[in-house]
């Protein structure tokens, strides 16, 4: 029996925990026409993963939209160059569907190079491209070699796929920069960051940390990146892969080449980031890196720990929802609700493979309800059925939630507020302790009429529903 | 705008996006686009941002396999989970340019789709051709418009009512002071507002959160646009083909058209108009807003005399803010909008001693003529907040979309009040931004 009423061919994405029995759950590429679901194009996919780098030139090969609704609309922060912050696009108008537009890309690639200077150029594909056919590698590869910068063709149509093949284009046009340049490294012991972003300077509360422990991040990908950096990453001797869904590809594309070997991690949630710590220290099997590792998270537990506390004594117990676009933040969030006493009662993703739905079925209690690619209807039957107290999602779901009186916390690309390493765990106790404990919930949602006989029909409704759900009222 | 083969922090979104702006404003209407998901997904998540509203959007989630065999069958299936999920009173259909470039014809799948589903047979579901890649957003709010009166408008009995058009992308807020003023005329009965976007995309919190949000002018509304006896749009001044003109070829409705009621010279025009439709004088209650306004502008004249403002945002927004300006004696230095029409640079021209004119433009462009310019005060979309903050120019902010600041859904900019509204906050904000130096 399905957990809830939904489409026609959904009813396998919806699936309830129970027991031990491995949970199966349907999750495929193709979303449901007419569902309204939450993901978006393999275009979203390739630039939400290449946009941090700050500072590439982003330019847009497709009609004018592709570029206006991805406009820094990533919370990835800076701490130089802003060129990533521009939106780039040649614009195709009909003339150019009509005709091609290999002319009017190469000169635009030549026109923005000249102007801007930029280290690199990513040309994105989008949907229009693949059905005209423009050879966008080859006029790539020519201004190229005219304009003695890197060129890099993304393969991104949007409707090639989902974002997961989004990823996986941004991948292989990283992968062209790599090992383009030659560096001697500070220290022995250096890192690559992959799939860590930099939101809301996320990063900087991270790289720190790896610093103290006597770690070089030669480079991130991409959360404040420069092409410099990631045209020398190849010099370093292990991958920390945060974000696996969008990244997982890349590192093993790394370990082949250039032989680095790669570990999983994530920076959110203080179990989590202790772990991410140690994992790196231990890598390099040096004593003094690893007790250096521990005391900083000794050191770092203890200085947030009161802080943590304090919002987990008012959210402990309560309700939570999670629908994320990959599997591994919402892997990461079960951890990081544990910390704070709540409960997990949904949790869902957009992009998630069946492996990922099976690990996620591990951590998860009994009764909770995993999802994939859900829509706004699904949401709010599976918020309403399981009594979610807040939702944890992005900006598409947040109004959702308000509308149903439900609290909220934007984990998205577009937050700001820190929500990695051990200062981000205390932002986000208290995100979560202010939504769920705002006066805004307690307001009542219906006025108490002040008529009494004379009430008209429909108001005498509206005071025997308060009555019912044991509202005071004043009539 | 300039001679340039790339566009640069566009100021312009694509034709889709104005569809649903338009769909929208329908009572029950769910808007579904034919393409790939991800175009649906980024306009909701650009909507949602902007009104502070949940924005559903179907999509007929066009796969590499449709796209080569042609989309007939997921926009069928498309069609079908939408009626399915959300029980709409009507459909509104946009193409995309990955649909309107394989050549899918979806009026002839729509007919299909009526025959093999006779549940269906009678569901409003109104095709719109809008490939992005020509025209803008206006231009798709104006063809969806334009679809929704040949589709829907259906010859009867002479109603003696008059269509009034919004013609141009506005905010809820706007539209809500257009039906009070309706009311508050006596007159709502004997006007048609088309489309209403009022209560749908500014919904109120309550106990049960309806699927489809309530409001939106009712379906045989639009039909009875047919029988009115004369169409005022107001706004859409730049745009070749709209409603208006359909149902006076058609249905021999008398159109005419009206600039945005925005400032004071063009709330009186709208007002003049009014008078002569109803037959009745404006409400004391609007000459007192009127008084006020004159009021107001007495007060900030001084603050705001020679301020010189760019001003940069939707073709007929951007033309009566301009107008504005000039009202209180501040200069419009910089004039711009991202959509190529050729009645823009004339009408400025009209109104305003010696602006810098950009048509077709995007933020590089303002931003370079903004420097030039020796610009005061950014009066446009949060779009503008990037040469705000680089050039540190105050940036008020009108119109969509406006993704940092709260409020959008309730900016009122038309009518005595709005203008009043508009003016303080610009001498707001440059008292706040004198106060700092």
């Amino acid at each position: 029996m399905s957990v809830i009423k939904t489409f026609e061919g959904r009813e396998g994405h919806i699936a309830r925990k129970a027991g031990s029995d491995p949970l199966s759950l349907s999750c495929s590429n193709e979303s449901l026409a007419g569902a309204v679901s939450q993901r978006a194009c393999v275009y979203s996919g390739a630039r939400v993963v290449l946009n941090p780098l700050t500072d590439a030139l982003h330019l847009v090969h497709g009609p004018i939209g592709c570029a206006s609704y991805t406009w820094d609309i990533r919370g990835s922060s800076t701490s130089g160059p802003t060129l990533y912050k521009s939106s780039f696009s040649t614009d195709m108008k009909e003339l150019d569907v009509i005709y091609g537009g290999e002319k009017k890309l190469a000169t635009a690639i030549k026109e923005l190079a000249l102007k801007y200077r930029p280290p690199a150029i990513f040309v994105y594909s989008t949907c229009i491209v693949g059905i005209i056919g423009d050879d966008i590698r080859s006029v790539c590869g020519q201004a190229a070699a005219e304009i003695g910068i890197p060129v890099i063709p993304v393969k991104s149509e949007g409707f090639k796929g989902n974002k997961n093949e989004g990823y996986k284009a941004a991948c292989n046009a990283l992968f062209e920069l790599i090992g383009r340049r030659d560096y001697e490294p500070r220290s022995p012991y250096t890192i690559n960051l992959l799939g860590e972003y930099n939101v809301a300077g996320d990063l900087w509360a991270i790289k720190p940390l790896l610093e103290e422990i006597g770690l070089e991040v030669i480079a991130t990908f991409t959360g404040d990146g420069r092409v410099e950096e990631i045209e020398r990453a190849n010099h370093a001797c292990l991958n920390l892969v945060q974000c696996s869904g969008s990244m997982t590809y890349l590192a093993k594309k790394m370990e082949e080449k250039f032989g680095i070997p790669y570990r999983r991690i994530s920076f959110f949630g203080l179990g989590d980031v202790s772990n991410a710590l140690r994992l790196a220290a231990e890598h390099f099997g040096e004593p003094s890196l690893m007790d250096r590792a521990e005391e900083i998270i000794e050191r770092e537990t203890a200085r947030v720990m009161p802080r943590i506390a304090c919002h987990r004594a008012r959210v402990q117990g309560k309700k939570a929802a999670i629908y994320m676009g990959g599997a591994a933040k919402a892997v990461s969030l079960v951890k990081g609700f544990e910390e704070l006493g709540m409960e997990v009662v949904i949790i869902g993703t957009q992009t998630g493979d069946s492996e990922d739905y099976r690990k996620i079925s591990c951590i998860v209690k009994d009764g909770t309800v995993i999802v994939d690619d859900a829509n706004p209807l699904e949401l709010r039957e599976l918020l309403h059925k399981q009594k979610a107290d807040i939702l944890v999602a992005g900006v598409k779901e947040r109004f959702l939630a308000y509308k149903l009186g439900i609290a909220f916390c934007d984990f998205n690309h577009d937050r700001t507020t820190s929500f990695e390493g051990y200062d981000g765990m205390v932002n986000f106790a208290r995100e979560i302790d202010v939504s769920l404990n705002s006066p805004v919930w307690k307001l009542p949602k219906l006025r108490a009429s002040t008529l009494g006989a004379g009430a008209s029909c429909n108001q005498r409704k509206l005071i025997a529903m308060r009555e019912c759900r044991g509202v005071a009222i004043n009539v | 705008m300039s001679e340039s083969y790339s566009t640069v922090n566009p100021c312009n979104m694509c034709m889709p996006m104005g569809t649903v702006l338009a769909f929208k404003g329908i009572e029950g209407c769910m808007p579904l686009f034919h393409g790939s998901q991800g175009c649906a997904t980024y306009m909701r998540l650009y909507l949602a941002h902007h009104f502070r509203e949940p924005v559903d959007i179907g999509s007929s989630a066009l796969s590499e396999k449709g796209t080569v065999y042609g989309g007939a069958a997921n926009l069928k299936k498309g069609i079908k989970n939408l009626i399915a999920g959300y029980r709409p009173k009507a459909i509104g259909i946009a193409t995309t340019c990955l649909a309107e470039t394989i050549g899918d014809d979806i009026v002839q799948i729509i007919r299909e789709f009526r025959i093999e589903e006779p549940l269906a047979s009678r569901l409003p579901i109104i095709p719109v051709s809008t490939p992005s890649y020509s025209g803008s957003h206006e231009e798709g709010y104006a063809r969806a418009l334009l679809a929704l009166v040949e589709a829907l408008a259906k010859k009867g009995e002479p109603n003696n009512k008059v269509n009034l058009v919004i013609g141009s992308v506005l905010s809820p807020a706007d539209v809500r002071y257009l039906k009070d003023m309706l009311n508050d005329w006596g007159c709502s009965d004997e006007f048609i507002l088309f489309p209403d976007i009022s209560e749908t995309l500014d919904a109120p919190l309550v106990e049960e959160m309806p699927t489809i949000p309530e409001g939106g002018t009712p379906l045989r509304d639009v039909a009875d646009t047919a029988n009115s006896r004369e169409t005022l749009t107001i706004g859409g001044r730049f745009q070749k083909d709209f409603a208006g003109a359909f149902l006076e070829e058609t249905y021999g409705v008398k159109s005419s058209l009206l600039p945005l009621p925005i400032g004071l010279e063009h709330t009186d025009l709208f007002v003049s108009r009014m008078e002569e439709l109803t037959g009745r004088r404006l409400p004391g209650k609007y000459e007192a807003e009127r008084g006020r306004l004159l009021d107001t502008l007495a007060d900030v004249h001084n603050y705001l005399d020679g301020v010189r403002v760019a001003v940069f945002g939707d073709s007929d927004i951007v033309v009566e803010l301009t107008r504005l300006l000039t009202e209180v004696g501040a200069v419009p230095a910089v004039v711009a909008t991202g959509y190529s029409s050729p009645g823009f640079k004339a009408e400025i021209r009209a109104n305003s001693a010696d602006p810098i004119i950009l048509c077709g433009a995007d933020f590089t462009d303002i931003h370079d003529q903004v420097c030039k310019g020796r610009v005061d005060l950014l009066l446009g979309t949060s779009n503008g907040k990037q040469i705000s903050q680089k050039e540190k120019i105050p940036l008020v902010r009108v119109g969509l979309p406006n993704h940092d600041r709260v409020g959008a859904n309730r900016q009122l900019i038309l009518g005595y009040e709005g203008a009043g509204r508009l003016l303080d906050a610009l001498t707001n904000a440059l008292l706040e931004e004198r106060s700092r130096k």
